[in-house]
């Protein structure tokens, strides 16, 4: 385990990156009823942005990356490019049932059978599709994953277990 | 509003290029062939009236595949006009000319079922990404998906 | 299939992928218009051939994420009219009720969007904000915000108590208030007006000869409304009225589209206090007889026809769906030539697409036969800007 981050400069940083995230959007072929609820994140009745969190468009900008919906076949080269310009450390939420399983459409033709597949998880957020509380729910557990993260000095801490899933309770420090 | 067409006068009208019967209390369903359907179309059209495509529908049933042009009009009874394909060769002329929105409805099922339009303007993908290979037609009955082709996604990853 | 699902595709505020313009701009005029939908091709209309009526709903209601209920009550009424069944009247009245309910918080949405592609962010936020209550009834009475999952072959599956009807009445005045002002708002602010009227004109031939339906097809004067048309559900006993317009631009949409809105608080209003009493389901058999149907519904976007063939067994042989959005799409092809730059997200919004964002506009410059990527981000920025200038002179 490297050692624990302790330069002010990179305390600053991490302090930054936790109190006013970045994130960027991918839809890989949802029904869309995900991205609606995640747009309901943003207006009057739930205002993510009163957390600092910011909901911006270019991969290069962002902390980030929610994927929605389950990846098409055609979408998979195009979410794994996009996973790749976003600069580390880069997190990755993939929302819903499809996210997790490819939900009501597994097994489908068209259809590849998770995000995982395609590029690493961090956080999964359950609901067909998940209430937009949930989904602020699952961001604030995004950043809790960020400072441990960023107290551990990266994420090797989070040992991977045998179904591939990087898995904490939200807490720092459990893994499963 | 215009009043719903009568089967004996859609039987009449068309009886050069099909049958006709009811099957709903707005529907008519005309039995074409490849050969009249598209002179039956023009005919609609003219003389029934039916100057909106509603959609075309297409059906594999195990044994032949079918198509069924959906028109209406300002009368709103719906004319369904089927016809049969042979499963080694279907081709049918296209109606995008007569029907511009038939342009669309027949790309697609020219992806999903490999049924030939000749004469459309522009007939490529629409539905199946572009790593699908050619002559594989999803939507046939006897279609499944083969484990070592590669249909699309991220290549070496399991499907 | 078409599993043009839904989806606010392009125009959404917060979505930047996956959307590709090729605009080759002679001078800044388009020419031509491309479509790919596999971005968002499931295989749906396959797998429905392998479930049967209770497990291929689901399903079906995730075709779309805003007109799940369409999908799923099209399906449903098609397969109960195969088996000639005759649903109870409690029954026909909440599917009604809901189905409006889905009609309102879709255009509300639509509403916020296009106001959001012309700049106007402050009707965004309202709208999405008012439609937080027809989201909180409809949670109410399914249990869920969207995919509510009420339908089964045979009726509904959960019935409204009391005290659910009474507090949807209790929010429809509000609403109705609310919807009175959007409707003020855009017959007199400036930075509407001038954004959407003369934008993405389609006369009524045009409108006729390219199969354009729904409230696209009803801003140019074309009388087509599936629910006084054909009518299901309980259309024929609730008293409400066709919402048409002359102008065919992107200004008599939203007119329609309001005017929509007033009469679904109508109709829902009617069938909450006049909801029958009786059983919500009757008992279906496990298979349909062999049989064809085209089933046909007016979703909030146009009409939806799903075409059903069944062949004895307890699973359909073929669903075929054609969704409105692609019914539209021609139109917006001629919508969008000789359309400048800026005004592609307006054009494109108006037509409220459920569709992922993956059309291609390809315009050759004639003159040195060069091509240039846009994004959608950077047309919405110029449409902005036009706002700006324009709201300064």
């Amino acid at each position: 385990m490297a050692a624990p981050v302790s330069s002010l400069s990179q305390r600053l940083v991490n302090w930054a990156r936790q109190r006013s995230p970045w994130i960027t959007l991918f839809n890989s072929g949802a029904c869309n009823a995900c991205d609606i609820e995640i747009i309901a994140c943003l207006m009057p009745r739930f205002d993510i942005e009163r957390f600092g969190i910011l909901v911006k468009g270019s991969p290069r900008h962002a902390d980030i990356l929610i994927v929605t919906g389950h990846v098409t076949l055609k979408q998979a080269s195009r979410l794994r490019r996009v996973w790749e310009q976003i600069p580390e450390p880069k997190y990755v939420i993939a929302m819903g049932a499809c996210g997790a399983s490819a939900g009501a459409f597994h097994g489908l033709y068209h259809v590849m059978d998770t995000v995982e597949q395609v590029i690493p998880v961090d956080i999964y957020v359950a609901g067909c599709p998940p209430r937009p509380d949930e989904i602020i729910n699952g961001v604030v557990a995004c950043l809790n994953l960020m400072s441990a993260d960023a107290a551990h000095g990266g994420k090797e801490w989070r040992q991977k277990t045998s179904a591939g899933i990087p898995h904490t309770d939200g807490a720092p420090g459990v893994t499963r | 509003m215009k009043p719903l067409l009568t089967l004996d006068f859609v039987a009449e009208t068309m009886k050069e290029w099909g049958t006709a019967e009811q099957v709903r209390h707005n529907r008519i369903r005309i039995t074409a062939t490849p050969e009249t359907v598209r002179t039956a179309i023009i005919n609609a059209r003219e003389l029934l009236e039916c100057d909106r495509l509603i959609t075309i529908s297409a059906v594999d049933n195990g044994k032949t595949l079918e198509l069924v042009y959906h028109l209406t009009g300002p009368h709103r009874s719906v004319i369904s006009i089927a016809i049969e394909l042979p499963r080694d060769k279907p081709e049918v002329p296209t109606m995008s000319d007569i029907l511009p929105p038939a342009g669309i409805y027949e790309r697609q099922i020219h992806d999903l079922l490999g049924i030939v339009f000749p004469g459309h303007p522009d007939l490529k993908r629409i539905m199946l990404n572009e790593d699908w290979p050619l002559e594989e037609y999803p939507l046939r009955k006897d279609w499944k998906k083969d484990p070592g082709t590669f249909y699309g996604g991220i290549p070496g990853e399991r499907i | 299939m078409a599993n043009v699902i839904v989806p606010i595709g392009p125009h959404h505020p917060a979505l930047k992928e996956p959307v590709n313009f090729r605009i080759v701009a002679d001078g800044e005029r388009i020419v031509r218009l491309e479509l790919d939908l596999s971005y968002n091709h499931r295989g749906i209309e396959k797998a429905a051939e392998q479930r049967d009526f209770i497990r291929v709903l689901p399903l079906l209601e995730r075709v779309c994420g805003i007109c799940s209920h369409s999908h799923s009550t099209v399906f449903v009424k098609g397969i109960e009219e195969i088996m000639e069944l005759e649903i109870p009247p409690r029954a026909r009245f909440i599917r009604t009720i809901i189905a409006e309910l889905e009609r309102m918080h879709s255009h509300l949405l639509w509403l916020g969007v296009a106001a959001h592609e012309v700049g106007f962010n402050t009707l965004f936020m309202w709208t999405w904000r008012d439609r937080e209550a027809v989201q909180d009834t409809l949670e109410e009475m399914s249990g869920n915000r969207v995919h509510y999952g009420m339908n089964e072959v045979g009726g509904i599956r959960r019935d409204l108590t009391p005290s659910e009807v009474n507090a949807a009445l209790a929010r429809l005045p509000h609403l109705e208030e609310r919807i009175r002002e959007y409707a003020k708002m855009v017959n007199d602010q400036e930075t509407l007006l001038i954004r959407f009227k003369g934008v993405g004109k389609l006369s009524r031939d045009e409108a006729l000869a390219y199969g354009a339906v729904g409230p696209t097809a009803r801003a140019s004067g074309v009388d087509y409304d599936i629910r006084r048309d054909d009518p299901y559900l309980a259309y024929t006993v609730v008293p409400w009225n066709v919402v048409t317009d002359t102008s065919g631009d992107v200004y008599g949409r939203t007119r329609v589209r309001i005017g929509e809105l007033q009469e679904s608080i109508k109709i829902v209003r009617h069938c909450l206090e006049n909801l029958p009493e009786g059983p919500i389901r009757v008992n279906a058999p496990k298979t349909a007889p062999k049989g064809e149907i085209l089933s046909r519904y007016e979703a909030p976007r146009g009409e939806l026809a799903h075409f059903i063939r069944t062949n004895g067994t307890d699973k359909v042989e073929r669903v075929d769906i054609r969704t409105p959005t692609l019914a539209n799409w021609t139109s917006v092809a001629l919508c969008l030539v000789n359309q400048n730059l800026a005004d592609i997200p307006v054009i494109v919004a108006a037509i409220d697409p459920c569709l992922s964002c993956t059309s291609r506009i390809t315009v050759v410059n004639p003159k040195d036969r060069t091509t240039g990527i846009v994004t959608f981000d950077e047309l919405r920025k110029q449409s902005h800007l036009r706002a700006s200038m324009q709201e300064r002179r």
